[in-house]
This record gives C-alpha cells, sequence and structure tokens, in this order.
C-alpha cells in the first residue's frame, strides 16, 4: 500500500511521534523511506547563508554543513533507524513546504508523514493561530498523496489501527479521503466510520434553527453518503455512518472520542493558507491541533483511485 | 607567480570547481590564498589600454574634488559622513589610483580596492546625478570591478555566482531540466484552482517572453505560479523558454564580462528562437539591467537593444491595468499607508518611475513617496551584489539605516518593493532593526484585488 513513504521532519522532538508512526508504517508495509529535512531557509539574496530551522542560527550552506546535519539526523533517528531495511536521508536548504512537495513529487512518494508544527511549543488547543504552521498546511493542501500528521504520541501502531474515522463535507476532494480511509480501513480490517457534521456555526450569531430543518438536513446528508460513498465498500459491512451537528472540527473529535478513532481522515482543502487571514483556520488544523489520534489529510485522488 | 587554488585569476568553469569552492566555508582559504595573489601588472597595464578609453581617463582629470557627491552617497550618510565614504574619493583612490600608476599597484591594495569597490559602492549611480560635471562613480566602480575580477580580488561569493553563470545560464544551481521540471509541477500544483491554467514551454510566435531569477525555482515557485496566473487572467498568449529563462547576473555584480556575455547570450538566442513579440522579466531590478541596459553591449549588438522589445514587470503590470486586462476590484485597494522602494536599476537608471507611480495609483487609497524619490531615491542598501557578500556584512547591515529611516518617516508600515534585492534588503533591515514593517512584491498583492472573471473560476460540484 505504500511502497515510498517519506517522513519530512524537522530534527526537533516536535517530530518523535511523527518518527515512530513513520518508521513503523515503513517497518509493517516493507516500504522505503526517505526521511527529508528542510535545514535552512535561504536569503533572497545569492549568499551561501541559510538560517537553520532547528537553531535560528546562520549557517555557511556547503557540502560540510549538509553531512553534518546528516550525521545529526541519524544521531537523533537511530534507534528507529537499526529496524528500517531502507532508509535515505536527504536535506536541503529551502523554504519547507516547497522543498517537501518537491521532493514527494520527484521520488513520487505513497503517503506522506509529518509532525503538526515547527516549533517547540507545546502541543495545544489554546494555540489558535498558527501554530499548526503554514508548512504543514501547504504540504497538506497540495500534495498528490496522503499526508498523516502526527502531533501527539500514537500509542498504538497503524496496522493496530481498529477504528478509522473519515470526516466528510462531501466536497471533491473528501472524496479522495475517503478512498484512502476505505482502503486503509479494508486492508487492515478496521472499522470504518463515516461522519459528517452538520455546520451549525452560524447558532453563535444568533440565528435559531428550528430542529425539524436540523433532522431534515440530517436525512439529507444520510442520503447523500448512502449515494455517495456505500456503493463504493463493495459488499465492506463493517462501517458505520454519524451524522452530528454543531461546530464541525468539535463534533468530529467528540465523535472520533466517543468511537475510540486511532486515526481520523480528512480533506484539507481550504484555500486559505495565509494565518492572518485564516482567522480560526480551517477546520482540519483544528482538529490536527485538538485530535489525540494522527490525521491523515487527503485531496488529490492520485495516489488513493484505482 | 603564486595562484591559489581557490583564489586565482580563472573563473569557474566546471561544476568540480564550483563545488570545491562552495565547499570552502565562508571562503576563509580563499581569502587566505589571496594574501599571496601577485598582481599581473603587464596584463593589468594592457586592459587598461584596451579598455580604459577617453570617457573614464577623463572623468577622472575633471574631478573637481568639490564634495557634491558626498550626501548623494547613502555610504556617506550612514557612516557619520566619513570623508573615505566620498564617492570621489573612493574612485580617485582606486581606480584613479590604478590608472595612474598604470597598473603598477600591489596586492595590498588590490585587496583594499576590492573592499571599496565591494564593501563601498552598490553601484548606484546615484552620485552621478549630482555631479556638477555628470562624472557617474557608479560606472566606474563597475568598470573597476572588471579590473579586480579579471586579477583574481573578486568577494568568494561572486566568484562562485559568475562560476554559476558559465557553468548552469543562472545564478544558482538549477539546470534547464529543473527549470521545466518546475514548471510542470506548479501547472499541476495550480490546476485545480485554475482551470486551464498553462505555462506553456518554448511557444514560438507568443506575443510575450517571459524570464526569470532563479531564485523563483529554486526557491520561491509560488512567484511563478502568481505570474502564470496573472498572465492567465489578463489572457496573454505568453511562453517561458526552456533555455534562457534567466535574467539576472552575478556575473555583472562580480565585474565578468565574459560571463555576462554568455548569460545575455542564452536569453537572446531564446528570442530568437522562439520569436516572440516582447520580452517581460519578473520582478527584479539587475536583471532588467543587466540583460535590457548592459545586455546588448556586452553581446556585441550594435543597436544597444535587445533582440525583441523588453520590458520590466512593472511595465507590464502599468499596461495590464491601464488596458483593462486586468480588473481590479476598487473596494479591495490597500486601505493602510503603503510606500514604494525605487529600484536604481529600473527605476534611475531606467526611467520607469511613472509606471510604479501608475501601479500605485490603482492598488492604493494612501500611496505615501519616500522622500527623495524617483530618480533621487537612495539604493535599498543591498543593491551590487551587497546583500550577499558575507564580508561586507557589517557595512551592508550600517548602510540599510538611510533605508530605513526613509522609510520610517513615510508612516508607512508596508513597502512595496518589485525588486528581489530590494526585498531582500528591506526584509534584512527589519530583521536587524526590527522598525515593524512588511514587505511585498507586486503579484500576491495583486492577486489579492484582482476580479476573476467566473468562467475561470474551478467548477465547483
Amino acid at each position: 500500500m505504500f511502497d515510498k513513504i517519506m517522513f519530512a521532519t524537522t530534527g526537533t522532538p516536535v517530530c518523535d511521534n511523527a518518527a515512530h508512526v513513520a518508521f513503523d508504517i515503513a517497518k509493517k508495509y516493507n516500504s522505503k523511506l526517505h526521511m527529508f529535512h528542510v535545514l535552512g531557509l535561504p536569503t533572497r539574496g545569492f549568499g551561501q547563508v541559510v538560517v537553520d530551522t532547528r537553531t535560528g542560527e546562520e549557517e555557511s550552506y556547503d557540502l560540510d554543513y549538509i553531512s553534518w546535519v546528516g550525521e545529526e539526523l541519524k544521531n537523533t533517528y537511530d534507534k528507529y533507524l537499526a529496524t528500517c531495511k531502507s532508509c535515505e536521508i536527504d536535506s536541503i536548504a529551502g523554504i519547507p513546504h516547497t522543498e517537501i512537495l518537491r521532493k514527494a513529487r520527484k521520488i513520487d512518494a505513497d503517503l506522506i508523514v509529518m509532525g503538526a508544527h515547527s516549533r517547540q511549543e507545546e502541543t495545544g488547543a489554546t494555540r489558535y493561530r498558527g501554530a499548526v504552521g503554514t508548512n504543514m498546511q501547504k504540504v497538506a493542501r497540495g500534495a498528490r498523496c496522503p499526508v498523516l500528521i502526527v502531533s501527539r504520541p500514537c500509542t498504538t501502531c497503524l496496522w493496530y489501527f481498529s477504528n478509522i474515522v473519515f470526516g466528510t463535507d462531501f466536497s471533491k476532494a473528501s472524496f479522495s479521503a475517503f478512498l484512502f480511509a476505505y482502503k486503509l480501513a479494508e486492508e487492515i480490517g478496521s472499522k470504518l466510520y463515516i461522519f459528517h457534521s452538520l455546520d451549525l456555526s452560524q447558532v453563535h450569531a444568533g440565528k435559531v434553527v428550528p430542529q425539524e430543518e436540523i433532522e431534515a438536513r440530517i436525512q439529507e446528508a444520510r442520503k447523500k453518503i448512502e449515494k455517495l460513498y456505500v456503493p463504493h465498500l463493495k459488499g465492506y459491512d463493517n462501517y458505520e455512518v454519524g451524522i452530528w451537528e454543531g461546530i464541525p472540527y468539535v463534533e468530529i473529535l467528540k465523535y472520533s472520542r466517543a468511537k475510540n478513532a486511532d486515526l481520523i481522515v480528512m480533506a484539507h482543502h481550504t484555500k486559505e493558507v495565509d494565518p492572518d487571514a485564516a482567522i480560526l483556520g480551517s477546520t482540519v488544523e483544528q482538529v490536527v491541533l485538538r485530535a489525540s489520534c494522527p490525521v491523515a489529510s487527503v485531496n488529490h485522488p492520485d495516489k488513493v483511485s484505482g | 607567480m603564486p595562484e591559489g587554488t581557490l583564489c586565482n585569476k580563472i573563473p569557474v568553469n566546471t561544476k568540480e570547481e564550483l563545488l570545491t569552492l562552495l565547499a570552502d566555508k565562508s571562503g576563509k582559504t580563499y581569502y587566505e590564498e589571496m594574501n599571496h595573489l601577485d598582481v599581473d601588472h603587464a596584463a593589468l597595464k594592457t586592459t587598461l589600454d584596451k579598455s580604459c578609453k577617453s570617457r573614464i581617463r577623463t572623468w577622472l582629470e575633471i574631478c573637481a574634488h568639490c564634495g557634491m557627491c558626498a550626501d548623494s552617497c547613502f555610504f556617506y550618510l550612514a557612516n557619520n559622513k566619513d570623508p573615505k565614504q566620498v564617492p570621489s574619493y573612493k574612485i580617485q583612490s582606486t581606480l584613479g589610483e590604478i590608472v595612474k600608476r598604470n597598473g603598477n599597484v600591489d596586492n595590498a591594495f588590490m585587496q583594499k580596492t576590492m573592499d571599496i569597490a565591494w564593501g563601498k559602492c552598490t553601484c548606484c549611480n546615484r552620485c552621478g546625478m549630482y555631479c556638477p560635471f555628470g562624472i557617474d562613480m557608479g560606472v566606474m566602480f563597475g568598470y573597476l570591478r572588471g579590473l579586480c575580477f579579471s586579477q583574481g580580488f573578486v568577494p568568494w561569493e561572486l566568484k562562485i555566482g559568475s562560476g554559476m553563470h558559465r557553468i548552469y545560464r543562472a545564478q544558482m544551481d538549477v539546470t534547464s531540466e529543473d527549470w521545466v521540471d518546475t514548471c510542470q509541477w506548479r501547472m499541476e500544483e495550480n490546476a485545480d484552482d485554475w482551470p486551464g491554467l498553462e505555462i506553456p514551454i518554448d511557444k514560438e510566435n507568443a506575443d510575450i517572453i517571459y524570464t526569470v531569477n532563479a531564485r523563483e525555482p529554486k526557491h520561491y515557485p509560488e512567484d511563478l505560479d502568481e505570474a502564470a496566473i496573472l498572465f492567465h487572467l489578463a489572457g496573454e498568449n505568453w511562453t517561458v523558454p526552456s533555455v534562457g529563462w534567466e535574467e539576472t547576473s552575478l556575473a555583472m555584480f562580480a565585474g565578468d564580462w565574459e560571463g555576462c556575455r554568455l548569460q545575455v547570450q542564452a536569453v537572446y538566442d531564446a528570442m530568437e528562437r522562439l520569436k516572440p513579440k516582447r520580452m517581460v522579466v519578473t520582478e527584479c531590478g539587475h536583471a532588467y539591467r543587466a540583460t535590457v541596459i548592459e545586455g546588448p553591449y556586452w553581446a556585441g549588438l550594435k543597436s544597444g537593444k535587445t533582440p525583441v522589445p523588453s520590458f520590466h514587470y512593472v511595465e507590464w503590470v502599468a499596461e495590464a491595468l491601464r488596458t483593462g486586462k486586468l480588473k481590479l476590484d476598487p473596494s479591495k485597494k490597500i486601505k493602510e499607508p503603503v510606500t514604494y522602494q525605487d529600484s536604481c536599476n529600473y527605476i534611475r537608471n531606467a526611467g520607469l518611475s511613472d509606471c510604479a507611480r501608475e501601479i500605485m495609483s490603482y492598488i492604493a487609497e494612501d500611496f505615501r513617496e519616500m522622500r527623495p524619490n524617483r530618480e533621487h531615491n537612495f539604493c535599498c542598501g543591498g543593491g551590487g551584489g551587497m546583500n550577499g557578500l558575507g564580508r561586507y556584512r557589517e557595512e551592508r547591515n550600517v548602510g540599510l539605516k538611510v533605508k530605513r529611516d526613509q522609510i520610517l518617516a513615510t508612516g508607512a508600515k508596508l513597502v512595496i518593493s518589485p525588486c528581489h534585492n530590494c526585498w531582500d534588503a528591506i526584509r534584512d533591515l527589519e530583521e536587524i532593526y526590527k522598525v515593524g514593517i512588511r514587505w511585498s512584491f507586486l503579484k500576491p498583492i495583486l492577486l489579492k484585488m484582482v476580479i476573476v472573471p467566473d468562467h475561470m473560476k474551478p467548477v465547483e460540484e
């Protein structure tokens, strides 16, 4: 299912949980693991100086420095590397999301695994803005393959995933997310939860929605799920449909908790990636920040259809 | 005569040489070797005889030492009016001496000359505007850099930079394959949001051939997306060449005239090959100067003009907004005070200041001019290669103070800067002095306010 896995890491403790998951999946699927680190931000000028992503210090960008960073990465992940059959380590200077996407395209990655944010602040729901980082958002949105974002310790290994929650907003991108969730569920033999949340965010603006309307919309969503997704399950009957109402990210988190989800799959196709403009960020950003399990973002059919 | 393995009179021409030079951390060995580099007096004399003609000799001769150029130099102002920063002094004590002594100068002199030619002058040519005799010290410093380069006295990064051009025909190690691949990648990336968006490669007889700065495909491919989207919205029939796409010239900053020629020739060849009606270059000042203003002479074009008419991006933007090819939503005009960084290379040295004002009139409600402005504006502080030179970082940072104070005096917190070098210098000055300003190229600003016709929007199901 995953021949080539790319683990995009900052090389800092923020990515420890993601490392665990990345190496685990690579082991399970006998995949080739490409560990990729964007070591520094270049200047717009042409100088050979980069700002190291980990230390924030200016470093001169040359072969010495690249190999030193490579050694550092090897040391950081030595216990995992010992168990990994085939792992390639690569570092480059650049803008992280650009280089991650470029590399993923080049190696034709089947899965990208990454941590949730690039700074060392504690993961917490209190940090609404910017915490998840535009890098993660841009990778999640642009990648042709599924992107698995791991921000908390993942207590189970991927092949033990027993409950996969697929959250849908019925968009085109969501269909790709569905295909991935279904394939994974079928492969692992886990239960698939197809979930939709009616967006009632407007109640905060004082709009009262009659119960009949809510119920009608729930019926409507159920019909959509039956039409859009169920026929593609091809007889796989280990699934359940859930439709709740409220603020989408809150509902998907509550639902996932109720179902003991160990993986949430969603599409991240919001156009706004400028953290200043997206005041509360997208639903997927909120879910990534708050969920206790990994979140997979899938937006394109390239790696999941067929 | 001692020639270093890294620091010598031979330009970098192979990938191996380039890698060896790059591996020398911050040019430590390179500069050490420079201490032992001999000056080839005979060669220097020959070069002077051949290339130092009446214009420069007259300029050096007639300088009246009046000091009118002093206050025109931002380095002079930023360094507490240090007399050693007066442009006429800087050029007389370097090029003036070399000419006077007919090339009979030593290593220490050449190193001092290098430190002045790259560390105390950005070739912004502002002083030339204030000289009562019209003596252009910027032009002479450009010439002086060429002499230094031919003798191997050139800052480490610029020896690398000129080598990049010689090997890759780009200021960075971006090959033609990398470039084409990046164009294709960006098309895929934007296909969902912009149905029908294309980055046409090597299309013949297009209206516009678009050329860029290698930084863009290398590190900031969004810039290429934005350019493609704006051309798409404007309905332009455009193309990019697979070879000859890079318009910048670190070779020009280095004084490597052969490297300059090779670089512009690649662009001119693309023009000849694809026969576009005109050329538009990205938001880069020195790229425009190199390819459009100086390039024809390097390439030996008698007309002094590029093979097809060539335009800076601001010219295209002004035209697209004036003619309505791009329509902006007036309600989205920038409301906050905003200022504009006049780039020396396409404003002072190419006269495009009106285009910039026209654009600002369409996009900003409260445009604030810097003082002085237009042709009289000060260099950002990072021109002429200054931004990338580790050896002169401190000098550069001191020089940035003039631009900082100019920006602060406008009261604007946003600076539009359609030039890579200026953009970089302004970013750095914020990093160093933390004055709370933001800076932007034009493309992202335009994309926020442009009206997208319904038929060009993605179809939602």
